[in-house]
Parts: structure tokens; C-alpha cells; sequence
């Protein structure tokens, strides 16, 4: 059976997502049972995969039985053994969180839901796993598409934002595409080792170097990197929680996956930092990519929209970390992957939890949560801990090791960048605390406040809130395992 | 910001006619393209998949995991649509159109009043009814079973010709949707319901993705459709062959309910009464 993981953590997903469509014409019931199984059968192939790479090394799983260069195959080692860990998990909590917040915002559509949930899973499980370039795209385009119905549903400009994501998503996948044609005509090969095996006689091809950057330029859109985030924030905003909740900590982090898998694996480190002399002016952009995300995050006066502009900030951060070349600032941006998926999702479902009470995400809307939902707020802190870089929370953990990324590598604009940063979600965490800790539950009726009361968000979207929260503790105090067992390998070894 | 965007777009384009430079030339047979791959589908095809169509075996075989995928994106198409688009809150519009058949009068009832159902002479129109010409609805009806066939034909024989289930899917599709056209809604969905559009789409995904599965419980990877071979009482090879006529078959039901479904659902914006 283990030999089957790498299909089953993709094929599963899909199956059932085929059978919740059905479930919804039947028995709507069904729908979230199967949803669940799904995900737990899917993350626990990704738990068993991951054990397999690091007992015995990479894994290679050859679809229809044909061997690479002719069929499909799937490539697992250490970096994508873990990214498929996060991305499973991070489904399968938030699927179980989004129960009840689906129940209310759209009853008649659960079907629909859980189907475009799941495949959208599928997609992201399935572009984490490949070692095909093209098959890819095709996965690429299914969690676009499921994303962009998944958005579509929410509150008053939704659809709009999510229609202009649908342009900007579409150019930036078939920048991808193109980028990939343009290396299947010099290699004849889709093949990711065998591209990587073949392009060494072609490092001088103007190919190659157009291939590189056309699919920079479109990966880069997809994450949202500085100046081509513009689709981002109002996407998220607007859409139903239950999605922003899945697509914010996810869709971002797959695609920093897919970048630091094409230059480490199609077109390996030699060719992008030693023939190219790109990296440095990547790591300015990226710079730049960290302040304009903080500044534009300071204005906002909503939490949800001011989170995603941290996103944004953070992808700086990833991207920044990846392309400094050098052994630190690579293991900081591949642990951050995993440490904010999981802090995006712990302020995400804090979000969708104060959305199901209070109905609204603007910083009037929080006042006096602390004493009407304490345990959401509560994780709301620690998210808030981490996302700043404090101890033992695991975003300090990963904060640092960029940081001494940035000093050995000798960029000093990038350090400061990331200091700058922590310093302005201070202030943006700290503002929040303050309205919700401070300013009294509903300002204009002050003289005539009801007895408040605890009204907490119901268990089902409480406790996986709390494990996730509990889960950035525990990430940051093991950390040094994390890196010592996998990260450490999944960096080439020519990377000091 | 125009200039800007101009900017980028012609710099866009000098970096790909740029990259143009280094490509082999035009239709060169020296190239990688058709010299890495090429040779050992184009000489090991029939041995390895006894399929005579190389781009069929290609398609549906070798990168088979791709196409499953392909066709999971068309159902996620339907599913998208219909999850923005449908609306359940039955609101009867405000007027309701009547024809009385034999005078070819039209009668408006307000504020959800109704005629009689079992009154023969009397059938819904829509608001924006045009009185159908008896050519154009004849010849129409005339011609939907043929380009069934004409489908279905092209479903099958993608072994042997140009073909397949995408093309098939689109034309069957396509035959339903002519009879939402030249007709309208109503009896486009009296012949086929929503939910059985729904279901057969699901269906065809399912076909594809069950194929593969049943491969990997017969003990060999996903998709390796020899697996089949001891189901299908047949050698190895020629089980493939089936293997891949049945995800055609899958293929064809998904295209052609997807196509019908974001149809229904774009043209009567969501609530199924009219039309187009």
C-alpha cells in the first residue's frame, strides 16, 4: 500500500469530490462526511510519504505504468514531502472549521461547496507532487479555476474582485505555459530531471533565459509578489470565509513552492545564480515587495483586507529569502512556507469565527471581542506573536534564519526590509489588540450597554482554531528538528 | 498608466521575439522535439498500446494523467458555474406569457396567476418570445439525432481517425443545445433535467477516474491500464487499447453535460425558467 501514497494523496481528493457531487443531488448530509474522510485519507498519505522519503530517499511514482521521459511520473523528496504535509493539513483543519460558517452562508450550495473545496485540494496536492512540468499546468489551472468559483461567492464586490483575479490568474498561468514551451522546444522534454538533465548544453540558449523569466514573471503573478499583486486584496476580502480561509494560507505558499522547484530542479541553482546575474535585483524587488506591503497594510481599516496586504508582505519575505542563493536564507524561506500557511490560517479562521458572530471584518466591528469571544482572540494573539517574529512562536524562528540569510549573503537592504516589517505588524497587531481589548462593545449605545456576555463562536470552528494556534507554538520548538531532518536536505548540496 | 501598459507589452514582446533567436529552425526535423520523444511514440505506439491514432495514445495513455485532469477542469467548469449562477429561491417572474395555440394569440397574467394546466390550446412562452418558424424547428429536431450519431461516432473512433471524447463531448453537447435554441428552455430540460445533466457529468469524471482506480486495486500503478487485461480477458496490450476507449466514453458524457450545464445556467442566468 505505501507504494501507492503518492497516488492515492491525489486521486483520493478527487474521487470524492466526484462523489460529493453526486452526495449533493442526494443526501446533502453526506456531503461534509466524505469531504472530511477525503482530506484525513489525503494527509495521511502525505504523513506516510513524507516517513518513506525519509527512510529511503526520493520517491518516484510512474502514472499508467510508463517510465519518466515518455509518461508522467511523481517526484517526491524532502521539499515537497513537506509542503504536501502542510497543504493537507492545513485543508483538512479548515474544512472541519468551515463547517458551520458554510451551513450559514450559503445552505442551499453545499454540494457545490465541498465539490469545488476539494478538487481545488486536489489541485494544489497535485501541483505540490509533480515532477512533470506540464502536468502542472493542468493542476495549476484546476485550483485556479475551483478558486475563482470558490471567491466568486462572497459579499457585495466579490464577484468583480474575483473576475479580475480570473484575468490576472489566467495571464500569469499562461505565462507559465508559454515558459514551458519555450523549453520543450529546445529539450524536447517536459520531464522536470530530464529538462534539468538535458539544458546544461544549453545555459548560453536566449531560450532558456526567456523560458526562465516568462515563468518567473507568470509564477510571480500567481503569488501576488509586489507589483503584480493588485488582484489580492480585494479577492480575499470579499470572499466567503470558509474560502478565504483555505485560499489565502495555501494558494500563495504552492506557488513559492513552484518557483523554488523551478530554479532548484528545471533549472537548477548553477544556471540561476551563477550564469544569470539576476538574483540581486530579485532580492531588491523583494525589498521593495516587504515595505509596500507593510505601508499599504498600515492602511487599511479592515482586518481582513489589512491581513492580506501582510500576505503580501510576507511573499516578499519568501521570495526574497529563496533568491539571496545562499544556504540560510533558502532554509528561512522553505520553513516560512510551512510557518505561514499555518499563521495565515490561524488569523484567517480567527477572521471567520468574528465574521460568523458579528457579521463584519472592519476594525468597528471588534470592539470588546476580548470579552465577548476570549478564545478566539486568544489565538488571534498568538497568530499576531508569530506573524510579528516573537519567541516561541514559529515565525521568529524562520524570521531569523532569513535574517542571517540576509547578513551572510551581504544584503543589508533586504535585513532591514524585514525589520522594518516586523516592526509596522507591531504596530498593526497592537492597534487591533487595543480596539478589541480596550474600546467597549458597541461605542454609540456606551450609556446603555447590555450585561455582555461570552458569545463564542461554536467548537466545531473553536477547537481546530486552538490546535492551530497551539500548532505554531509547538512548529517553533521544533524547529531545529524540522531543519535538521528535512529542510537541510531538501537544499542542493552545492548551496552554502 | 496606457503608456505604461504599452511599455510592457512591447517589451514583452521584443523578450519573446528575442528568445526566437536560439529556436531550431522552422519545421526542422533535427529538432529536440522531434528527435528526444517523438521516435519511441511514433515506432512503439502500436506495439506498446495497439492504438494505430499516435495522438489518441499520447492523449489518452502515456500523459493519460494529464487528460483525466483536463476533463476534471471541465467538470469543475460546470460546477463553478452553477455554484455562482443558480439561484433556488423559486420567484416566479411577474408576468407570465400564454399563447393560445390555435389563434396564436398571447395572453399576460400578473402577479403569479395561472392557467389552467390541463387546457391543451394554451403553452407557456417566454417574455421575450418570437413566434419559432416551423422551418427552423423542424429542421432542428430533424437534425439532432444525426449529430448525435455523428457524436457518438466520433467518440469511438478516435483509435483509428481525428477524434476523441473532447470533440465527441462538444458535439453531443451541441445537439442538445440546438434544441434549446430553436425551441427554448423548457423543452431542452424536458428532455434532459438538470440533475441528470448534473449526474452524467459527474459520471464521465467518474468513468475516467474509476478506470484508473480499478487499475491501482488490480495490484499495478494508476492508469496503467494493463491491470484491465485480466478483467477484460485480453493480453496486456490490447487492454489498453479498451482501457482507453473507456475514458473516452468518460471523456464524451463529462464534455457533453458540462457544455449543456454551463449552457442552462449562463442563458437563463442562474434560474432555469427562459431563455434564449
Amino acid at each position: 500500500m505505501s507504494q501507492q501514497y503518492p497516488a492515492l494523496l491525489v486521486i483520493v481528493p478527487l474521487l470524492s469530490a466526484l462523489l460529493i457531487s453526486i452526495a449533493g443531488w442526494v443526501n446533502k448530509k453526506l456531503c461534509f462526511p466524505i469531504a472530511v474522510a477525503a482530506l484525513s485519507v489525503a494527509a495521511l498519505s502525505s504523513v506516510g510519504l513524507l516517513l518513506r522519503v525519509l527512510d529511503e530517499g526520493v520517491v518516484l511514482y510512474r502514472l499508467g505504468g510508463w517510465d519518466p521521459p515518455f509518461g508522467i511520473a511523481y517526484y517526491v523528496d524532502h521539499l515537497n514531502g513537506l509542503i504536501l504535509n502542510v497543504v493537507s493539513f492545513v485543508a483538512l483543519f479548515n474544512l472541519i472549521a468551515a463547517k458551520k460558517s458554510v451551513e450559514q452562508e450559503f445552505p442551499e450550495k453545499i454540494g457545490p461547496f465541498y465539490t469545488l473545496y476539494v478538487l481545488m485540494v486536489t489541485g494544489l496536492l497535485g501541483i505540490v507532487v509533480t515532477g512533470d512540468a506540464f502536468n502542472l499546468y493542468v493542476l495549476l489551472e484546476i485550483a485556479a479555476l475551483t478558486g475563482y468559483g470558490l471567491l466568486a461567492m462572497g459579499e457585495d464586490r466579490a464577484p468583480l474582485s474575483s473576475l479580475n483575479y480570473l484575468y490576472m490568474g489566467t495571464i500569469g498561468a499562461c505565462f507559465y505555459l508559454l515558459g514551458v514551451g519555450y523549453l520543450y522546444i529546445v529539450t524536447g522534454s517536459l520531464n522536470m530531471v530530464d529538462i534539468a538533465g538535458i539544458l546544461p548544453n544549453l545555459y548560453q540558449s536566449k531560450a532558456v533565459l526567456a523560458a526562465l523569466i516568462i515563468c518567473m514573471v507568470g509564477v510571480w503573478l500567481k503569488m501576488a509578489f509586489f507589483p503584480l499583486h493588485a488582484w489580492l486584496p480585494n479577492a480575499y476580502t470579499y470572499a466567503p470565509s470558509a474560502a478565504s480561509s483555505l485560499i489565502a494560507p495555501l494558494v500563495t505558499k504552492v506557488m513559492i513552492y513552484v518557483m523554488i522547484r523551478l530554479v532548484l530542479t528545471v533549472f537548477t541553482p548553477k544556471y540561476a545564480f551563477d550564469t544569470l546575474v539576476i538574483s540581486h535585483s530579485i532580492v531588491w524587488l523583494a525589498c521593495i515587495a516587504i515595505v509596500m506591503g507593510a505601508i499599504l497594510a498600515l492602511a487599511q481599516r479592515n482586518l481582513k483586507k489589512m491581513l492580506t496586504y501582510v500576505i503580501v508582505a510576507e511573499v516578499g519575505y519568501m521570495v526574497g529569502g529563496f533568491w539571496l542563493g545562499n544556504r540560510d536564507g533558502m532554509t528561512g524561506a522553505i520553513l516560512h512556507i510551512v510557518n505561514d500557511a499555518l499563521m495565515t490560517l490561524c488569523a484567517f479562521l480567527v477572521v471567520s469565527n468574528i465574521v460568523y458572530k458579528v457579521k463584519g471584518h472592519k476594525f468597528e466591528d471588534l470592539k470588546g471581542l476580548f470579552r465577548t469571544m476570549p478564545f478566539t482572540m486568544g489565538a488571534f494573539v498568538v497568530a499576531a506573536l508569530s506573524i510579528i517574529g516573537v519567541p516561541p512562536t514559529c515565525g521568529f524562528f524562520s524570521k531569523w534564519y532569513l535574517i542571517s540569510g540576509g547578513i551572510s549573503a551581504g544584503q543589508y537592504g533586504f535585513v532591514v526590509a524585514l525589520l522594518f516589517s516586523s516592526l509596522i505588524n507591531v504596530i498593526l497587531f497592537f492597534r487591533i489588540i487595543e480596539i478589541a481589548f480596550y474600546e467597549p462593545f458597541g461605542n454609540d449605545h456606551a450609556h446603555t450597554s447590555q450585561p455582555e456576555c461570552i458569545k463564542e463562536a461554536p467548537l466545531t470552528m473553536l477547537i481546530p482554531l486552538l490546535i492551530v494556534a497551539v500548532g505554531l507554538v509547538i512548529v517553533g520548538v521544533y524547529t531545529s528538528d524540522i531543519v535538521t531532518h528535512i529542510i537541510q536536505f531538501a537544499i542542493p548540496k552545492g548551496i552554502l | 498608466m496606457k503608456i505604461i501598459g504599452l511599455i510592457i507589452a512591447v517589451l514583452t514582446g521584443i523578450l519573446l521575439i528575442y528568445a526566437t533567436v536560439d529556436f531550431p529552425p522552422w519545421a526542422d526535423p533535427g529538432s529536440p522535439a522531434s528527435t528526444y520523444l517523438s521516435p519511441h511514440y511514433i515506432e512503439k505506439t502500436m506495439e506498446e498500446t495497439s492504438v494505430p491514432n499516435i495522438v489518441t495514445a499520447v492523449l489518452a495513455d502515456y500523459r493519460g494523467f494529464d487528460t483525466m485532469f483536463e476533463t476534471t477542469v471541465i467538470f469543475a467548469a460546470g460546477v463553478a458555474c452553477f455554484f455562482i449562477l443558480r439561484t433556488f429561491k423559486r420567484k416566479e417572474p411577474e408576468e407570465i406569457f400564454y399563447r393560445h395555440t390555435l389563434t396564436g394569440m398571447t395572453i399576460r397574467v400578473k402577479n403569479s396567476g395561472k392557467v389552467r394546466q390541463d387546457l391543451d390550446e394554451f403553452e407557456r412562452i417566454d417574455a421575450m418570445w418570437t413566434p419559432h418558424y416551423l422551418i427552423v424547428k423542424t429542421v432542428a429536431r430533424l437534425l439532432v439525432p444525426f449529430i448525435q450519431l455523428f457524436g457518438l461516432y466520433v467518440i469511438a473512433h478516435g483509435h483509428h481517425s481525428p477524434g476523441g471524447g473532447f470533440q465527441g463531448g462538444v458535439i453531443l453537447g451541441a445537439s442538445i443545445i440546438l434544441l434549446a435554441i430553436s425551441h427554448d428552455m423548457r423543452t431542452a430540460l424536458g428532455r434532459m433535467r438538470e440533475k441528470t445533466t448534473a449526474l452524467l457529468c459527474t459520471t464521465g469524471v467518474l468513468i475516467y477516474a474509476g478506470a484508473g482506480a480499478l487499475c491501482l486495486l488490480l495490484g499495478l500503478n494508476f492508469l496503467d491500464y494493463g491491470a484491465l487485461a485480466s478483467i477484460l480477458y485480453t493480453d496486456p496490450v490490447t487492454a489498453r487499447s479498451h482501457g482507453i476507449l473507456i475514458v473516452e466514453i468518460g471523456v464524451g458524457l463529462a464534455v457533453m453535460s458540462a457544455m449543456i450545464w454551463i449552457y442552462s445556467n449562463v442563458s437563463s442566468g442562474g434560474k432555469y425558467d427562459e431563455g434564449l
